[in-house]
């Protein structure tokens, strides 16, 4: 991995930081795409923010290479804005009102794409703009926050825990705004969150992260393929079903339950072949249903291997 | 310096938006022109039981001159800016650092020395406009209630108004000078404080102690930049010069502590401005 590709937003190579005598990250390899959206996913303590904040500069690693759009986390103040971090506390000055504080963050900016007015309506809050931020539900901080990294148009966001605190609808607006930059925009997302049904949904790639290592890095698509189907069969002529499956090797029993259900796993086999291959043998087959494997069965079968 | 244009802009703003700046812009001419009318109306009284008795004294033609009220004033705006200016450059950089709006102007635009700059410069901008503010309304006040003129008994001129300015020149210049100091102790404070109450409480306690134990350090403490700054136990040259202007002749000038009250603070102010850069660069924020 060349970490100062141009057609790289951020690779890591090699990260590793301590606590004390606890390693959180260790040598720990991370690459984004330009105009990708990868989704990092742990367990809580997994370290997680503590990579974010490594990114962006706010801790120190112990050792590593850090490339942010081919600036170093320490020389980033030179992007000009081209780099933003969204935190999982919104991090904004509660004695400012809404405007107020995005005015700041404007100051912030080499340059404006858009005013404080447009990323206020895109991100719904127009009606509390003169709200002090202390006076915000946290979903309403946490939508703030999010329209401060809009108006200099950054290349890359980094976002840690974005949907905390946010209802369904305001979930619904921030996934349809990741959607609006990424593909219209091209700008490169690094979410950090446990909601994977969410991740599942914007993410192109994703990466686990466990016991301070980087266990599953790609595109959600391969990953998910990969890890097979599921198929759940119910027969009335269970014993002859058995013995299909066992003479046939691309298929592979995970369990049988009550009332005649059979679970499979299938490999370089579809369920429409299963079907075939059942009906031809003369197993008629009652139910079948193909169960694809989510973003979270993937990151449970990760997370619980790993901790075996 | 990477981004302190930036990061003086992000400043100004949040100080033209926020209250505490505004409290240390007007607070200590409040507390001058509270000091002036409280000081006033005691010697309406004081005055008047004279007159009905037939008493006159060298009290009574001091006390009516303004410019020792002035000097008074000054003096006891000075001391609470001079708490005030180290409480907030305390809470500074703790309060960015707690609520993570420093990672905001961190990531985008200004490094850890250059944001650390435009808030020294800042306090002490505000510092400035605070004195400004202070004097002016400290002189209308005085000007208002008393009068300016030279100290004259019996027809004999103690002291004329051209020596007056000259020390109460001389005494605000050597009375403003360690407050870059301070202020500069209280950002370092604040950079190595685990939180902004830590910051504010060690930054006023250290400095509230100074003040209680300069007088057991000796010659000692005019080694100290807080030796010299107007305070709670006030041992500063614009305590003498409020007696000097009064037309009393039994004040002792040390030339030589004059001389440590003009030079001392400079080095403490760079010694904690790199004590300050050295530790924002290995902070974690």
């Amino acid at each position: 991995m060349d970490i100062n590709d141009n057609e790289i937003a951020l690779a890591v190579k090699g990260l590793n930081k301590s606590y004390g005598s606890h390693d959180v990250l260790k040598n720990l390899d991370l690459e984004l795409k330009k105009g990708a959206v990868l989704g990092l996913v742990g367990l809580n303590g997994s370290g997680k923010t503590t990579t974010i904040e490594c990114l962006l500069g706010l801790q120190s690693a112990n050792s590593g290479l850090i490339s942010l759009l081919t600036f170093s986390p320490q020389s980033l103040c030179e992007a000009n804005g081209k780099v933003i971090g969204v935190f999982d506390t919104p991090s904004l000055h509660p004695n400012l009102t809404v405007h107020q504080s995005l005015e700041h963050a404007a100051l912030l900016c080499e340059k404006i794409v858009r005013t404080p007015q447009q990323v206020e309506t895109l991100l719904g809050i127009e009606r509390f703009s003169k709200f002090k931020i202390r006076n915000l539900s946290l979903g309403n901080k946490r939508r703030a926050s999010i329209a401060h990294a809009l108006l200099g148009g950054p290349d890359l966001i980094i976002l840690d825990e974005p949907f905390n605190g946010l209802d369904a609808g305001g979930v619904d607006d921030v996934l349809e705004l990741i959607r609006y930059l990424n593909q219209q925009e091209g700008t490169s997302f690094l979410l950090s969150s446990h909601q994977l049904p969410y991740l599942e949904n914007i993410c192109s790639h994703v990466a686990i992260l466990h016991h301070g290592k980087i266990c599953v890095n790609g595109a959600i698509d391969t990953l998910l393929s990969d890890a097979g189907l599921t198929i759940k069969l119910r027969t009335s002529n269970g014993s002859a079903a058995m013995a299909v499956v066992n003479s046939n090797n691309k298929i592979e029993i995970l369990s049988s339950e009550s009332e005649g259900y059979i679970n499979l796993s299938l490999s370089d086999m579809n369920s429409a072949e299963l079907n075939r291959l059942l009906v031809e043998n003369q197993v008629a087959v009652d139910e079948l249903i193909v169960k694809t494997p989510s973003l979270t069965d993937l990151f449970r079968e990760i997370t619980s291997e790993n901790n075996a | 310096m990477n981004g302190f244009v930036t990061a003086l802009k992000s400043e100004l703003f949040i100080a033209r938006n926020t209250f505490s700046s505004k409290f240390i812009l007007f607070a200590p001419a409040a507390f001058a022109i509270l000091q002036s009318l409280l000081t006033w109306l005691t010697e309406v009284g004081t005055s008047t039981r004279n007159n009905l008795m037939s008493n006159s004294n060298f009290n009574d033609i001091v006390n009516l001159n303004a410019y020792g009220h002035f000097v008074d004033g000054m003096s006891t705006g000075l001391a609470i800016l001079g708490l005030l200016l180290v409480a907030q450059a305390a809470y500074s950089f703790s309060y960015d650092r707690d609520t993570g709006i420093v990672r905001h102007i961190l990531i985008r635009r200004a490094s850890r020395p250059a944001l650390i700059l435009a808030k020294l410069f800042q306090i002490n901008l505000l510092a400035i406009i605070s004195i400004a503010i202070l004097m002016i309304t400290s002189y209308l006040i005085s000007g208002f209630l008393w009068e300016f003129g030279a100290i004259i008994e019996d027809g004999f001129e103690l002291i004329s108004e051209e020596e007056i300015l000259a020390e109460i020149s001389m005494g605000l210049k050597l009375a403003i000078v360690p407050l870059p100091a301070a202020i500069a102790f209280g950002v370092f404070v604040s950079t190595i404080a685990q939180s902004a109450t830590q910051a504010i409480t060690t930054a006023l306690g250290i400095t509230l102690a100074i003040d209680i134990f300069k007088s057991m350090l000796g010659s000692y403490a005019d080694y100290l930049y807080a030796r010299f700054q107007p305070s709670l136990i006030d041992a500063s040259y614009l305590q003498d010069v409020s007696r000097i202007v009064r037309g009393y002749s039994d004040v002792l000038v040390n030339v030589d502590v004059l001389q440590l009250n003009l030079w001392t603070p400079l080095p403490a102010f760079v010694i904690f401005l790199g004590l300050t850069i050295f530790s924002i660069k290995r902070k974690n924020i």
